[in-house]
């Protein structure tokens, strides 16, 4: 079993690291880092930069775990790799970080949160950003 | 002299709140389009020219204006946070300005770059009031052989200085001359390539033959090779200019404005040359030679003011002669066109009041540009996350409209998508498109005077060069090119040097 | 990211010239044939003009003809050229001809239904389909960003520019 933390490069996405680490100690499993991007943008906030990457592994090696970090530009959204990683690596629980959204956004472009809470097999944790409310 | 008053007078008309209001639409609307990715300043100002069919010409050329100056602005940011390929005009910029940017010096490269084209805007600006109306003068005496030798030069110079290879770039222009004799013949009311269909007796519109080649082809052109995959976006930090920032970067804007307007006015290129020129004059300057390719802030500095000064020079033989030295002068005579006005030396006593009002625009526009441009850089950053799907879709969209609008008719739309497989295959076998622009629009004017020429001198072709004047356009059309073809060589040495020194930028550190 | 982003400066190498290459000679030629060809039946107007409109045509047509020979020449001397670099452009990549296909398929949709169907609802396809075709997923976002897209043009364009747009079977709830 593995803990399977949704990884982006802004506040949100620190708070779910953060979180994921301290729920992967606790149960004693190793986490399994995704941040993907389908590459569609020139530029995509979300999909972390060498330093941001560097900055992550950092963590995670001072953390101590067993850790294995999936980045890459695929086909996929970032919801469905999520999920998918969660079936390969069998999952026992995804910590995603969410942040507040408006009515006319979510209609837009819909929630990746709510996409993984849908599809999930297993349990989700949702973290906020220290100070998002 | 009376040019001051007219551009008061000028300036009278152009600072009325609703003409202000115009100005800043356009000038915001050219940056927006500006700055996203794959859109140059021609595919900007051809793109939003629908906007202002309906309007008045003052409002309309104020506006225009605002896109020509914003669509050169934007071009400059996008380059500066991220390093990417394209847009020739601000690649150098580019080097130096993601250099600086990545060594966390990024809003100092934004804030130079953005003064830069507003002190050099404004000069070249200033130049082109005091120059233009004199060469008018001196114009009007041009008999109609002089036209034709003015025109030769334009096609030669931008076919030879717009692409890889001259051949390449004289095919283009064929077929731009090509789909300019579409239509009726305007001394016999003849019709020409019309291949009985009725739609084709006017020509094909300009802007379905712009839209489509640089819209239309470019996206079908995206779509058939798209890139994936992010570029990193280096965020803007550091602080503003220091006072050695202010050192070393205004004599680079003043040089870099005494390079871009003169190379402007001649046809050789336009801005792409101007730029290439001013790094490479800062680069031999600098007492900090060291610092380039690693962040030189001269080297955004000159670079960015030769371009706008440019963009200013580009002006003076469009609005004095109605020559178009770049697609996008083209584009721009096209636009004067379609209200039935024809930019040449009588335009600044037929349309006295229009032409300075536009000039007095210029300057305005170019202040709107810098309060505008550095606070607003977080929302053109924005436009950068744009996924190319939805980029491109909006693009054909736009196009789409753009040309439908015209004339309500479905043939429109049929020919801009032709044209889009045209503008398409050019791009993928490495033609240019811009002289097939210049050709279209130049070639039914040099045609006419062409045709003039012949017919007050009953058929002697000697009358094409019997003036001094056409005989000296003939002899500088040769020097020009050996000096085009010079600086041709120096820019794609100056590239491999660079290349060659900074091995391959844009890869990880 | 499995490799580099590439960079300004960057080349692209120079190709040999494959057959694919000489389209563009081989249309230019057509084209000047054409143009030629067409120049004799222009008529020449009843004016005495000393030069009619034929003489340019005839000009243009040996241009192309030139331009092709040329090109021809220099693909087979100097071998093919260096494909236009794009932001957007991956230019070592084949032509993906699938997604063209879907691309032209969308526009030919907005030919055919722009006037039985109005122009909102035709932008709100051709957007929808592009951005499909150009790998946007799930289907519904694009149509519903071209939906927006489609009725917000057709109010400026109608409204306030005072152009003409067909709003088709929307005409009841837009107005003439």
């Amino acid at each position: 079993m593995t803990v399977v933390i949704a990884f982006v490069p802004k506040p949100a996405g620190w708070a779910a690291l953060s979180a994921g680490i301290e729920e992967a100690q606790r149960r004693g499993e190793p986490v399994h880092v995704v941040n993907v991007s389908r590459g569609d943008q020139l530029v995509d906030p979300g999909y972390a930069s060498p330093e941001e990457l560097q900055e992550l592994r950092s963590r995670l090696e001072l953390s101590g775990l067993g850790f294995t970090l999936d980045h890459h530009v695929g086909e996929d959204t970032a919801a469905e790799a999520v999920v998918e990683a969660a079936h390969t690596v069998d999952a026992s629980v995804i910590v995603i970080g969410i942040r507040h959204r408006s009515a006319t956004g979510k209609f837009l472009f819909g929630s990746d949160a709510q996409r993984i809470l849908l599809a999930a097999p297993c349990p989700v944790l949702a973290v906020k950003a220290a100070g998002d409310d | 002299m009376g040019d001051l008053g007219a551009l008061m007078d000028g300036f009278a008309t152009a600072l009325q709140p609703i003409y202000l209001l115009y100005a800043l639409v356009g000038v915001t609307l050219g940056t927006a389009v500006g700055v996203l990715p794959g859109i140059g300043p021609a595919m900007t100002v051809a793109l939003l020219l629908p906007l202002t069919y309906t309007l008045e010409p003052t409002a309309a050329f104020i506006m225009f204006a605002g896109i020509y100056y914003g669509a050169m602005y934007g071009g400059s940011t996008t380059s500066i946070l991220l390093n990417t390929p394209g847009e020739s005009a601000s690649m150098i910029s580019a080097l130096e300005g993601n250099a600086m940017a990545k060594a966390g010096r990024g809003a100092a490269a934004l804030a130079t770059a953005a003064l830069g084209s507003f002190v050099a805007g404004t000069l070249a600006t200033a130049a082109l009031s005091l120059l233009a109306p004199t060469i008018a003068e001196l114009a009007v005496q041009l008999g109609p052989q002089d036209y034709v030798a003015l025109m030769v030069l334009a096609f030669l110079t931008v076919s030879a200085m717009l692409g890889s290879s001259p051949v390449r770039g004289v095919a283009a222009l064929a077929l731009g001359l090509f789909i300019g004799l579409i239509g009726t013949d305007t001394l016999t009311a003849q019709q020409r390539y019309t291949f009985g269909i009725s739609a084709l007796a006017d020509g094909i519109d300009v802007v379905v033959v712009a839209v489509g080649i640089f819209a239309v082809g470019e996206t079908l052109y995206v779509a058939s090779r798209m890139r994936r995959g992010p570029i990193p976006l280096v965020p803007i930090g550091g602080s503003w200019m220091t006072r050695q920032d202010w050192r070393r970067s205004w004599p680079a804007w003043l040089r870099g404005t005494a390079i871009g307007f003169p190379i402007g006015t001649i046809p050789a290129g336009g801005a792409d040359v101007s730029t290439f020129l001013s790094y490479s004059a800062e680069r031999r300057l600098s007492k900090h030679k060291k610092d380039f390719g690693h962040g030189a802030i001269e080297g955004v500095a000159g670079p960015e003011a030769a371009n706008n000064a440019a963009a200013a020079g580009v002006l003076v033989p469009l609005l004095t002669l109605g020559l178009p030295t770049s697609a996008t002068a083209a584009i721009i005579i096209a636009a004067f066109q379609s209200y039935g006005i024809r930019p040449g030396p009588l335009l600044f006593e037929s349309e006295a009041a229009l032409v300075w009002a536009l000039i007095a625009s210029l300057y305005i526009g170019n202040v709107l540009l810098l309060v505008l441009n550095l606070p607003l850089v977080g929302i053109w950053v924005r436009l950068l996350q744009i996924p190319r799907p939805y980029l491109y879709a909006g693009i054909l969209t736009f196009a789409a409209l753009g040309s439908y609008s015209i004339g309500a008719s479905r043939i429109d739309l049929i020919l801009l998508f032709l044209l889009g497989l045209m503008g398409w295959l050019m791009r993928r076998f490495g033609y240019p498109v811009a002289p097939a622009v210049v050709g279209l629009i130049l070639g039914p004017i040099a045609e006419e005077q062409l045709r003039r020429t012949l017919q007050i001198s009953q058929g002697d072709l000697t009358a094409l060069v019997s003036t001094p004047f056409s005989v000296t356009v003939y002899v500088a059309i040769v020097g020009l090119l050996a000096l085009g073809l010079w600086l041709q060589r120096r820019e794609a040495a100056s590239e491999a040097e660079l290349a060659r020194q900074l091995g391959t930028p844009g890869g990880p550190a | 990211m499995s490799e580099h982003p590439p960079g300004a400066g960057e080349t692209v190498p120079g190709r040999r010239a494959g057959p694919a290459e000489f389209a563009v000679p081989a249309g230019l030629l057509v084209l000047g044939v054409v143009t030629v060809w067409q120049a004799r039946g222009i008529a020449s107007g009843a004016s005495g003009a000393a030069i009619g409109p034929r003489v340019f045509p005839y000009a243009v047509g040996v241009l192309l003809l030139f331009c092709a020979v040329v090109a021809a020449i220099a693909l087979v001397r100097q071998g093919g050229a260096v494909a236009e670099a794009g932001e957007d452009v991956d230019s070592q990549a084949g032509t993906d001809w699938p997604t063209v296909g879907r691309l032209a398929a969308a526009f030919l949709a907005l030919v055919v239904l722009v006037e039985p169907l109005g122009w909102p609802i035709g932008a709100m396809l051709l957007f929808g389909g592009t951005a499909w075709a150009l790998g946007a997923r799930p289907i519904t976002r694009p149509l519903v960003i071209g939906a927006v897209l489609g009725l917000a043009t057709h109010l400026l364009f109608t409204r306030f520019l005072g152009l003409y747009l067909p709003a088709g079977p929307l005409e009841v709830v837009l107005g003439g």
